[in-house]
């Protein structure tokens, strides 16, 4: 399974990401009692429940779907079953990813497909670098699978450090002032806690380490 | 068919309840409405596809508008959008910015009644102007009629049916400049806060209707003084918005021009015509200026002048000193007409169809941060002149929310044009209205329009702020710190605000950059035409409009021996200031700028005294970085090589918000958390800046100094900060250059002054701000400009304790503008102060005083002075009797 973005390993993934935000959601929940409306963990994991369920109906299909139309599945589940700001963010960045994936398996187009995720948070929350938003991970992570993939790294390298770069990311936003969604409202208040979505984010690229994807 | 309306929410039981108060007011009308809510009938949550769906349910030919909840709900909106089955449905959606409750109440209300998409957005959002303006205004009586929504016994109508009875009743127009943009204004702000729907015909010529919640229909009526106006009123609230109005107009539309007398201003006057300079006029023209235009004079001028006394009408006060003479500019932003447009910021091009949404979007942000900047001059001129100037930019807000420009405008959008070309024509089309019209007076009411036109224009091109229509003298309402910041006195001879004061940013940016200017001039100045010939006086506080060629004459000698003394002078700047009686002074600059600071350094600066650094900070979306800072400060240090250049860190408070730092409105944010106590409660802004200051303070000599420190307690957090700064760029060591200070600008912190020995390695006397709250005279106030003299001997008597305290500890400086007073400036020293910091253009002058004055002599006789009863005493102990 190395080097290679199957279905089956883009489905590993994605139920190791719903695997880890479900062992993850008190504390989720707990990062956004201190900066929002406390629903972030128990929103995700109610989102990534019901994904598992929709990617389980998927993978009974046969020929069993490629990684780009299963990502897309996972990106429509969350935007109806998230709720908060996540659904529409977290739905667009997987939407957008399985648009641009769609039949393919190299790590070039994982990049690109991330690429376009990324451009899709951006689009639709139109934050910024220092935001204090999921973006301060995410941005990170798929500029370092673009730098390792460059250098001639392998998929999992590139994973890794992408991983990395999310959870740098992810706790340079403690001392952040909030400048988008709820937390924006708190303003000085948000400075000393991590941003949840970031948070969530750097689970997403854990999770690419603790499934197959990764090789 | 009928617009169709979504209602998102997060929550199912919230758009329930919304939608039943919406339905009250229907009184069984059809609409076509849609609830997309919750994920469920109890979890809260937005839901993209639901949205979707509901759109697509009641979408048809008229369009939908949506109204929604926050956060997620207009997230969930977006996406919904670009979902759609039909791509091009979305052109024929609007999401609306509208608070949900009272917006779907009336958008609910509208679409019912036939409206438009645009008319329905439009109502949507202007529910929420009344219940802001109702709030807002503490004189609106509240007994005047019912809120939205809640019907009054007797007027059981609800909806709006066509045959409905109507209200009428005739008012006589009695204000002198008919209805002008104020009384329109607040004739708006009422009708938008009733359930009722009223218009307006002018009786006396027959025009009209007008709608009373459209500004630019209301000014097409052309209502003069003692026409006859005809108001209709139907709906559930139509009496009692008739009452309402007919009090309005009996209270001069809540304008009290009615039986003002024209003030000494243009009103009347227009630039072809000369009128004699009356008596009262010239009586303050002569103060302490050589040049004189009396009553005796057989000359013809326009004159203007200084306000004598509170009861006085206000006139142009001296704000900064020397003479100008030019034609009259004005202030344009950069051309944006359709056909020259600049790229848009982010547009793609210009050809092939629009993405709608977008080109709303812009336009919509536009007008946002236009409102923003409006708030901000309606905030500072009504702190610095009252509640009545300030009611111009209600006024222009007003304009901006004006269906009459937004409904053409997004009306051209959906048809696929751009955002800046539908308004600029939109606006076009309303000044060409105004133009039409036969009263001068409301004829140029369209400048308002073109003005809010300009500036949401210059948001849409970022085509930026603009500039002065040529060389001459600036003519403006008033500038913002960074319009005045990039003035070059090569172009602009002198400046005439209309409003502003003495102590507003523009006009200590003028004396910085050695403009003349005058201040207060009244909004009649900005109607002189282009080119009009200009003398400002900004010594005696005099404009001079479209003077006689004697007139001229003797200005033009008056500038000449000001300019030759001021010659002499400058040529021995770059000498120290050594008294006569041998103390060497050093005479520093006060600047916010690179420039600036290339002016000092060529105008003998011994180094820089006050780096103002808000100029970084202010009219911006996000705070500078520490690299930005950085670069910036370093320039400004590089200016000054090898001479300490001291930067104040961030001095602002509530009456400058700054975007990025939201703080709540303050009643008085002179008293409010600014200066240090904004820092503090800000530290990742003060951490950067000090981060900033310590990269460069490794290279060059460098200050670091605290505004508005009231507690050594104040500073130590201070430390604590700049310790941590230390610790993460120099291990831990203060740069050998670099020193630590305060200002001192809080009477209680020059009293006990001897508490900051040991923390700091000087202060600095502010002395413009250490006066106003010493005298209790509000900064800019006109009325009060005798009482804030930092001559009083209460002020000087703060001034000594500070530097008994320092002697041996720490230096005491002055950077106030008063150590530019040539007066002032010897007292200074005398009582123990060893710098002085003014404006660059003030170097020169100040080093000349100080090497005239004997600080021993004077000392001498200082302590008489301070034993005086106030500021004129002391001036008038110190002034040296004539040859």
């Amino acid at each position: 399974m190395t080097n290679s973005v199957t279905g089956a390993a883009i489905d590993g993934w994605l139920r190791a990401f719903a695997r880890l935000v479900a062992e993850h959601e008190d504390e989720l929940t707990r990062l956004d009692a201190a900066i929002g409306d406390a629903d972030h963990g128990a929103n995700m994991n109610r989102g990534l429940t019901a994904a598992a369920v929709a990617l389980d109906e998927l993978a009974a299909g046969d020929p069993p779907p490629a990684a780009g139309p299963r990502l897309t599945k996972v990106g429509m589940t969350l935007i109806s079953t998230v709720g908060g700001a996540a659904g529409p963010l977290f739905g667009t960045f997987f939407l957008r990813m399985g648009n641009a994936l769609a039949e393919q398996e190299t790590p070039t187009a994982l990049a690109a497909a991330l690429r376009a995720g990324l451009a899709g948070v951006v689009q639709r929350g139109k934050a910024e670098a220092g935001d204090k938003t999921m973006y301060d991970a995410l941005a990170p992570a798929v500029a370092a699978v673009e730098t390792a993939l460059a250098a001639g790294g392998s998929l999992a390298d590139a994973l890794a450090a992408a991983s990395k770069a999310a959870e740098d990311g992810c706790a340079a936003t403690v001392p952040l002032v909030a400048r988008k969604g709820r937390a924006s409202y708190l303003g000085e208040r948000s400075v000393g806690h991590q941003d949840p979505g970031a948070t969530t984010v750097s689970l997403f690229f854990r999770a690419a380490l603790d499934s197959g994807v990764a090789g | 068919m009928s617009v169709g309306i979504v209602v998102v929410s997060h929550s199912r039981a919230l758009a329930g309840a919304a939608v039943d108060l919406a339905a009250q007011m229907l009184a069984g009308r059809d609409l076509r409405l849609a609830v997309a809510a919750g994920l469920d009938e109890t979890t809260l949550g937005t839901d993209a596809l639901q949205i979707k769906a509901a759109v697509e349910q009641v979408d048809g030919p008229d369009g939908v508008v949506v109204l929604m909840d926050l956060g997620s709900a207009v997230l969930s909106s977006e996406l919904a959008l670009d979902l759609l089955d039909d791509p091009t449905g979305r052109d024929r959606v609007t999401l609306s910015p509208a608070p949900i409750v009272e917006g779907l109440v009336a958008a609910a209300v509208a679409a019912a009644g036939g409206a438009s998409r645009a008319e329905v957005a439009a109502e949507a959002v202007a529910a929420l102007r009344a219940k802001r303006e109702h709030l807002g205004e503490p004189d609106t009586d509240p007994g005047s009629g019912p809120a939205p929504g809640e019907p009054s016994a007797g007027t059981e109508i609800t909806g709006r049916p066509p045959d409905e009875p109507a209200a009428h009743a005739e008012v006589t127009v009695e204000n002198r400049h008919g209805l002008h943009a104020r009384p329109v204004a607040r004739l708006v702000a009422l009708a938008r806060e009733h359930d009722a729907r009223l218009s307006l015909r002018n009786l006396t010529t027959g025009a009209g209707p007008a709608a009373a919640t459209s500004p630019t229909q209301l000014a097409t009526l052309g209502a003069q003084r003692g026409h006859r106006l005809q108001i209709e009123a139907t709906g559930p609230a139509a009496r009692q918005a008739l009452d309402a109005v007919i009090a309005l107009a009996h209270d001069g539309f809540g304008d009290d021009d009615r039986s003002a007398e024209p003030s000494a201003g243009l009103a009347s006057v227009t630039a072809n015509d000369s009128v004699s300079v009356t008596a009262n006029d010239s009586v303050s023209v002569t103060a302490n200026d050589s040049v004189s235009v009396t009553a005796n004079d057989s000359v013809s001028v326009t004159a203007i002048g200084k306000a004598n006394g509170l009861a006085a009408g206000r006139g142009p006060q001296a704000v900064s000193p020397g003479i100008g003479i030019g034609p009259a500019r004005f202030w344009r932003p950069a051309p944006t007409r359709d056909g020259a447009v600049p790229a848009p910021r982010n547009g793609t091009g210009v050809s092939g169809p629009r993405p709608v949404g977008a080109e709303l979007r812009r336009l919509h942000e536009a007008r946002d941060a236009v409102r923003r900047a409006l708030a901000g001059l309606a905030a500072s001129t009504q702190a610095e002149l009252g509640a009545a100037e300030a009611a111009i930019f209600a006024a222009h807000e007003a304009i901006l929310d004006d269906p009459a420009l937004i409904g053409p405008a997004e009306a051209e959008i959906r048809e696929g044009h751009s955002a800046q070309g539908s308004w600029a024509r939109a606006v076009d089309a309303a000044e060409r209205a105004y133009a039409a019209l036969a009263d001068p007076y409301l004829r140029e009411r369209g400048q308002d329009v073109r003005a809010v036109g300009d500036q949401v224009l210059a948001e849409l091109t970022g085509a930026g702020a603009g500039g002065p229509s040529g060389d001459g003298v600036l003519v403006v309402a008033d500038l913002t710190p960074a319009q005045a910041a990039g003035l070059n006195r090569e172009h602009v001879t002198a400046i005439v605000l209309a409003h502003g004061s003495a102590t507003s940013h523009a006009a200590i940016l003028a004396r910085s950059r050695g403009i003349p200017a005058v201040a207060g001039a009244g909004d009649d100045v900005l109607r002189l035409p282009e080119a009009t010939a200009l003398i400002v006086d900004g010594t005696a506080g005099l404009l001079l409009v479209d003077p006689a060629a004697d007139v001229l004459a003797r200005y033009r000698g008056a500038a000449a021996e000001e300019a030759e003394r001021a010659a002499a002078e400058r040529a021995r700047a770059g000498e120290p200031a050594v008294t006569r009686d041998g103390r060497r002074m050093h005479v520093e600059a006060n600047l916010g700028s690179v420039p600036d600071a290339l002016d000092a350094a060529r105008l003998g600066a011994d180094g820089a005294g006050l780096v103002r650094t808000e100029f970084l900070f202010l009219d911006r979306e996000t705070a500078p970085t520490v690299a930005e800072q950085e670069q910036l400060y370093r320039a400004i240090a590089e200016a000054l090589p090898g001479r300490r250049v001291t930067f104040r860190t961030l001095d602002v408070g509530g009456d400058k918000p700054l975007p990025y730092l939201p703080t709540p409105p303050e009643a008085n944010p002179f008293l409010g958390v600014r200066g240090v106590r904004l820092a503090l409660a800000a530290p990742h802004l003060l951490r950067d800046q000090l981060t900033a200051l310590v990269r460069v303070a490794r290279e060059h000599p460098l200050g670091i100094m605290v505004p508005m420190v009231s507690t050594p307690g104040e500073l130590r957090q201070v430390h604590a900060v700049l310790d941590q700064v230390l610790t993460a760029e120099t291990d831990g060591t203060r740069p050998p250059g670099l020193e630590l200070g305060v200002m001192i600008e809080v009477p209680a912190a020059a009293l006990k002054a001897a508490a900051f020995a040991g923390l700091v390695d000087f202060v600095s006397i502010g002395t413009n701000d250490l006066t106003q709250y010493t005298l209790a005279a509000e900064r800019g106030h006109p009325g009060l400009g005798a009482l804030a003299d930092a001559l009083d001997p209460g002020v000087l008597r703060l001034v000594e304790a500070v530097c008994r305290a320092g002697a041996g500890r720490f230096r005491v400086g002055v950077c106030g503008e008063a150590a530019a007073d040539p007066l002032a400036g010897p007292v200074f020293a005398a009582l123990g102060v060893t710098e002085l910091s003014v404006s660059p253009a003030a170097l020169p002058a100040v080093k000349a005083g100080l090497r005239a004055a004997d600080l021993t002599a004077l000392a001498d006789r200082l302590p008489a002075c301070l034993a005086l009863p106030d500021a004129a005493a002391v001036r008038a102990a110190l002034t040296p009797p004539p040859p």
